[in-house]
């Protein structure tokens, strides 16, 4: 009988995919909210309005919580790559462990030293101190991710390696390693993503504060804030970032540019699809609403430009769910548009002073905010069945990289405890956070008084 | 240079359970030596800054093992399956217990999050010490270098053996005394009133019983292994380790019976570092056992990655490690003397 639950890798793959998707819903938002603390904090510091300062004490908390759980649901990622994929590591780990090793050391360490200043210790730093914690964690966290994406991206388009009299592999040159253009291109267009995923969080927030009526002033800088910085981080992730991206998807993986786009023929004068559904078994985009030539110019620069179809390759490399692959691409596309459309129109309303008073506006703003978390997971699904059947793009195959001495039993057991696990601290992530939400900042200035009591303790 | 880098990755795991073994010690003796919530928050403030910080070493320690020892790290960690899952699980409960405590002043709320804490706390210096007696003891290696592992099986120390048997399971007793007595060190250091004198008290009793304990562990250690002693005496590691273990335990003593709480607590942060060392040279340089086979284990030279690959991490290494000693003075500095429930607070009540 040959079900799944016969096939090892589906397990390992299902497992490492569902706790890397959970795990990157947190510190997407660790990476675009500590730039908001920080700019926050520099404001207080340089104007000495009160403001601001509880604007950082009130995201402290939100960031407090949020990167916690961002710390234990990482934990298990590292690991993973020795439990459930031995043989990737075996083969790869030379090269790939080096930059997970420089991510703990180089980032972790920075982010993880201070994040507790940040959140406990605004009055044992002083506020130089606090701004000072507030940079580190904010750099430590964009280290992280160059860190995580130069890993990520020897897996898109491996470089700087050499193959080992043993067979694995083994780093030829570091800097070859550490500066893979994949890596900049991947960087650029994921962080900005995070900060999308920021912003429309913090939008939220001041909206829910402006339709309810309650903290005025800072629901004012939250909206201010989080709509302008929204909508310049949804248009650069959209170009060149994404633009980027996808060009150097076409040029170094063309056969998954043409399955993102459900492209069966190749040819010239290739469209992009707005609308359609692949059909693998028949080969073909039912139903499809195409732009002519746009792929052709979007991948290559000119409408002309020969544009390869699935069938130009060997159907053992053709990524293993085109279907999903498909979709994740599309409905990240759609969403993208989406979100420039209702960040510019809400920040030409707070140009014109109207924001707090639109009141379908700040509903929107509200109803938004889950939407850049299933873009961002939706972009990294894209990547990553996008680089099937390989593990490592061209070299090493994805049904070779798990552990084979673990057993599916085993393998089935912890994703369901995962399952089990973290639902539950989505359960508590949400309340408390939302907890904290409806009781908002505290407005009373307490500054005063708790330098009296720092004297006396 | 491999035997430095086996040197460098045991370091960054001895330092990895010297900080976080803090507060398993100081997190399962909470409600021994806090018995009000006021009191229980004192313990908590101890912790909480912190925590991530010493949690991220155990990061900094499995990348460094991947990139250095990739084969051992596949074998090891994929042979461990399940028990390194119950690890990083009893991390998620430890770390969600400790910070969703905090966010409601609310007294059930507290108790429950406050047991859960207490409970993960307990069960990691079960795991972490079984771990250390599973390294010390072996694990059935097969000839391709491979294993997997029942929780146990006859629990004996020979052949197919699991991954509990009289042997660690000894050890994982040791560890949690002596890392209950490391904890109560620190809470005699950085709390005031009851729950200081109470911990005060459990650290001298806890620290009484881990000598009989590590006595009998070093006896049960010549059984199962006859053959280390004569590797460790030929090792200048072991000899420093030796060497810190003794400096430690006669600072530790003053410390405790002259109420030095500093130099109590330094002492036991160096007693564990220099008795983790000592072991960490008995075995080199076999890195996993096979009680299987002796020709199956795998040595730091069999499972390390390429020397060209080895001589690159030379050069970011140093570097990462001279920041994050760094960040400790600045941690080390900031975070000096007691903490005070008022001033250290995540601000939620």
């Amino acid at each position: 009988m040959n079900s799944i639950f016969n096939d090892p890798g589906f397990w390992h793959r299902l497992q490492f995919g569902f706790t890397i998707i959970y795990h990157y819903l947190f510190p997407q938002l660790t990476m675009g909210l500590a730039l908001f603390i920080v700019y926050w904090k520099w404001r207080a510091l340089r104007t000495g309005d009160e403001k601001y300062n509880q604007a950082v004490r009130f995201w402290a908390k939100i960031f407090g919580l949020n990167f916690a759980v961002g710390v234990v649901t990482g934990i298990p990622m590292e690991f993973q790559f020795g439990t459930n994929w031995a043989d990737f590591s075996k083969y790869a780990g030379g090269v790939i462990g080096q930059t997970l090793a420089m991510e703990g050391m180089f980032a972790f360490f920075l982010e993880s030293a201070f994040v507790g200043a940040l959140i406990w210790g605004e009055k044992r730093l002083g506020p130089r101190g606090h701004f000072a914690a507030a940079i580190a964690v904010a750099l430590g966290s964009q280290i992280s991710g160059y860190f995580i994406l130069v890993t990520n991206s020897f897996m898109q388009h491996p470089v700087g390696y050499q193959i080992e009299a043993n067979g694995s592999l083994g780093i030829a040159s570091m800097s070859a390693y550490l500066l893979n253009p994949w890596a900049f291109v991947q960087f650029a267009h994921n962080q900005l993503a995070a900060v999308v995923t920021g912003s429309f969080v913090v939008a939220a927030i001041g909206a829910f504060y402006a339709l309810r009526g309650v903290h005025p002033v800072q629901a004012k800088l939250y909206l201010r804030a989080g709509t302008l910085v929204g909508l310049i981080a949804s248009l650069l992730v959209a170009f060149p970032t994404g633009d980027a991206q996808a060009k150097m998807v076409g040029h170094h993986q063309p056969i998954t540019l043409a399955a993102m786009e459900g492209k069966f023929e190749g040819g010239e004068m290739a469209g992009v699809a707005l609308i359609g559904q692949p059909n693998v078994a028949a080969q073909r985009l039912d139903n499809p609403i195409e732009v002519p030539g746009a792929l052709s110019f979007l991948a290559y620069g000119h409408f002309g430009s020969f544009v390869h179809g699935l069938n130009d390759f060997p159907k053992d490399q053709w990524p293993d769910n085109l279907e999903l692959l498909y979709y994740s691409f599309h409905i990240m596309i759609t969403l993208g548009t989406l979100f420039i459309g209702v960040m510019g129109l809400a920040t030409l309303q707070n140009w014109r002073g109207r924001l707090e008073s639109s009141r379908l506006l700040l509903w929107v703003l509200i109803l938004a905010f889950p939407y850049p978390y299933i873009a961002n997971t939706l972009g990294w699904m894209t990547a990553e069945l996008g680089r099937q059947p390989w593990l490592i793009y061209g070299l090493f195959h994805t049904r070779d990289g798990y552990s084979k001495v673990v057993s599916n039993g085993d393998a089935i057991f912890t994703l369901i405890g995962f399952t089990g696990l973290y639902f539950v601290i989505g359960l508590l992530f949400l309340g408390l956070a939302g907890r904290e939400i409806g009781k908002g900042p505290d407005e009373e200035s307490t500054a005063v008084v708790d330098q009296r009591e720092a004297v006396l303790v | 240079m491999i035997a430095t880098w086996y040197a460098v990755v045991s370091f960054m795991l001895i330092i990895y359970i010297v900080l976080d073994g803090r507060n398993f010690g100081a997190g399962m003796l909470q409600w021994f030596v806090a018995k009000t919530p006021e009191e229980r928050r004192q313990v908590i403030t101890a912790i909480g800054p912190l925590w991530t910080w010493h949690e991220v070493w155990l990061l900094g320690f499995g990348g460094t093992l991947m990139a250095i020892f990739p084969r051992l790290m596949a074998s090891a960690f994929a042979g461990y399956y399940l028990a390194l899952f119950l690890i990083l699980w009893c991390l998620i409960l430890r770390g969600v217990s400790l910070e969703v405590g905090g966010h409601i002043n609310d007294r059930l709320w507290q108790a429950y999050w406050g047991f859960n804490f207490v409970l993960s706390n307990f069960l990691l210096a079960i795991l972490f010490g079984a771990a250390a007696g599973n390294v010390a003891r072996g694990v059935p290696v097969d000839a391709q270098g491979d294993f997997s592992m029942a929780f146990f099986t006859n629990f004996n120390v020979r052949g197919h053996v699991g991954l509990l048997d009289w042997y660690t399971v000894s050890i994982a007793i040791l560890a949690v005394v002596m890392l209950a007595a490391h904890g109560a060190t620190y809470l005699t250091l950085k709390t005031e009133g009851l729950v200081h004198d109470r911990s005060e008290q459990l650290a001298r009793y806890l620290w009484i019983a881990v000598s009989p304990l590590s006595l009998a562990v070093l006896v049960e250690s010549r059984i199962v292994r006859p053959d280390l002693p004569g590797q460790a005496w030929s090792n200048p590691f072991w000899w420093l380790g030796f060497f810190v273990t003794v400096v430690s335990i006669i600072a530790l003593v003053s410390g405790l019976a002259g109420r030095r709480e500093r130099r109590a607590f330094l002492a036991s942060n160096f007693l564990i570092v220099g008795l983790l060392a000592t072991g960490a040279a008995a075995i080199f340089p076999v890195m996993l056992h096979s009680t299987l086979a002796p020709e199956n284990s795998l040595t730091a030279y069999s499972v390390a990655s390429s020397p060209s690959t080895l001589r690159l991490a030379i050069f970011w290494w140093p570097i990462g490690f001279a920041l994050a000693v760094f960040y400790f003075i600045f941690i080390s500095r900031r975070y000096a003397g007691k903490v005070s429930v008022q001033r250290d607070t995540q601000g939620f009540y």
